[in-house]
């Protein structure tokens, strides 16, 4: 390389040396390479997509190939939530590939069977977060995917610490630069939560918009049984999720990681823009969810 | 099958040809990976990226090389992950346990050369980013220059740059005696 013509010796000497460091540091394994392949191939083949062009493939998890599934009834794909706009992409935390040991499964299914608290307790861990496999990150959310669909939430509470406010206060408030769909109009409230990382708008209707710091880590989850989330890829320039059912929802407290359940919630589309991550809640469908959510200025 | 023909087959859905890329790539990519910042997380890394660059292989320019372009995407997935933590990217390095099994019969040399092995590595993961990941492209992962470049996707010039920066660094911090 040049800096070896450039400069004398020494330089050389440390270039050779750094060449020969690479070679003893401590990398582990890498999995087998059929393995890999495999989960890849499983992956691209198993999503519920609505296009069979593989180009157009969206992305889906690994179905757990090769390991039945723990609760006998039938694989499910579980959406790939790595592929934000942008770059503050959540991941899920444990990927398998394929044969891996059943193992976890059988953990994540007695995660599943235990209640709410429980499982946001073992997902504030790192082991934890391996061993309950299917909880997923994706826009700031955790989607909790589960073989049946969860109990719903009777219940309603409000975000921690959240306030009405005058949509034009919002922008003095919140931690992040705050945006409106302008195909929805001027909000007929809105409400500020938890020291200005969450921002709501409302419209009528049962229509909700929440905006929430991008930086941190996932800040609700959501409990999803069948049918699985839709991958909206890049339609009017948003990639992200589509809920289409009414699902339990709840609030992943800052502090201590304290999962607080909050309601039964509508359909919502989920995504993520300019280092926000955005929920959409109460729109009927996900076209015109996308359509509003292509609308923010 | 050579990495031309995989990818004309795969972008006509073949996705054993696909599968014989991925095995193909698996390992470097890995290490490319782990090496960049993904320790742990390596392998979620690579599985990602191979689905995402096969969404995207219909973009790539065909003929050009397929291991820099791959290589990339890892690095571009192991850059969100970690910024994803709001952390920087860790260089969860260690010397790996043959490092210090050489010359068993000059222990005292091995010491001295494992000491400056430490060193260095420590130094290594002091650099700034930008030099840190050149340093590491370069001589850990032993890409060329252009490689680099097109992995880090900055110019050609600003790998020389930040490369000649980072081993001046590294020279000054552990000095040029070999051990």
């Amino acid at each position: 390389m040049s800096s070896h013509e450039q400069q004398d010796g020494p330089l050389g000497d440390l270039e050779a040396e750094l060449l020969a460091l690479g070679d003893l540091l401590d990398v582990p394994a890498p999995p087998p390479a059929d393995t890999v392949a495999a989960a890849v191939r499983a992956r691209l083949t198993q999503p519920p997509t609505e296009s069979p062009d593989p180009a157009g493939a969206p992305d889906a998890g690994a179905p757990d190939a090769g390991a039945p599934d723990a609760a006998g009834e039938g694989r499910h794909p579980v959406p790939d939530p790595a592929h934000g706009p942008d770059s503050l992409r959540h991941r899920p935390p444990a990927r398998r590939p394929a044969g891996r040991p059943a193992r976890r499964r059988v953990r994540w299914r007695v995660a599943v069977a235990v209640v709410l608290a429980a499982v946001a307790v073992t997902a504030a861990t790192p082991q934890g977060r391996a061993a309950v496999a299917r909880i997923l990150r994706f826009a700031g959310i955790e989607l909790e995917i589960t073989g049946t669909p969860p109990r719903p939430v009777t219940t309603t509470a409000p975000l921690p610490g959240e306030r009405a406010v005058a949509p034009s206060e919002l922008p003095g408030l919140a931690r992040f630069e705050v945006r409106t769909p302008a195909r929805l109009g001027p909000p007929s409230a809105a409400s500020v939560s938890d020291g200005g990382r969450v921002v709501s708008m409302f419209w009528p209707g049962g229509v909700r918009l929440d905006q929430f710091d991008g930086e941190m880590e996932p800040y609700f989850f959501k409990q999803l049984g069948p049918p699985f989330p839709e991958y909206v890829d890049s339609v009017g320039g948003v990639e992200g999720w589509w809920i289409g059912g009414e699902h339990p929802l709840g609030y992943l407290r800052r502090t201590d990681g304290t999962a607080v359940p909050l309601r039964q919630a509508a359909p919502t589309l989920i995504w993520s823009s300019r280092g926000v991550n955005l929920r959409l809640e109460g729109v009927r469908t996900a076209r015109e969810a996308v359509a509003v959510a292509a609308s923010l200025r | 099958m050579d990495d031309d023909e995989a990818i004309a087959r795969s972008l006509d859905g073949d996705l054993a040809a696909y599968e014989v890329l991925v095995a193909r790539y698996s390992a470097l990519a890995h290490r490319t990976a782990y090496m960049l910042g993904a320790g742990n997380e390596a392998e979620d890394v690579v599985q990602e990226a191979f689905v995402k660059a096969f969404r995207h292989l219909p973009g790539f320019r065909r003929g050009a090389p397929f291991r820099p372009w791959l290589l990339r995407i890892v690095a571009n997935e192991t850059h969100n992950l970690t910024r994803s933590r709001g952390r920087r990217a860790e260089l969860a390095l260690r010397l790996g346990a043959e490092a210090d099994e050489r010359a068993p019969d000059d222990p005292e040399g091995a010491a001295v050369a494992t000491d400056r092995r430490g060193r260095l590595l420590a130094a290594v993961r002091r650099l700034p980013e930008r030099e840190r990941q050149a340093v590491v492209c370069r001589y850990f992962l032993q890409l060329t220059e252009a490689e680099t470049a097109q992995v880090l996707d900055c110019p050609v010039g600003t790998v020389k740059s930040s490369t000649h920066r980072g081993l001046a660094r590294l020279r000054e911090e552990v000095g040029n005696e070999l051990a």
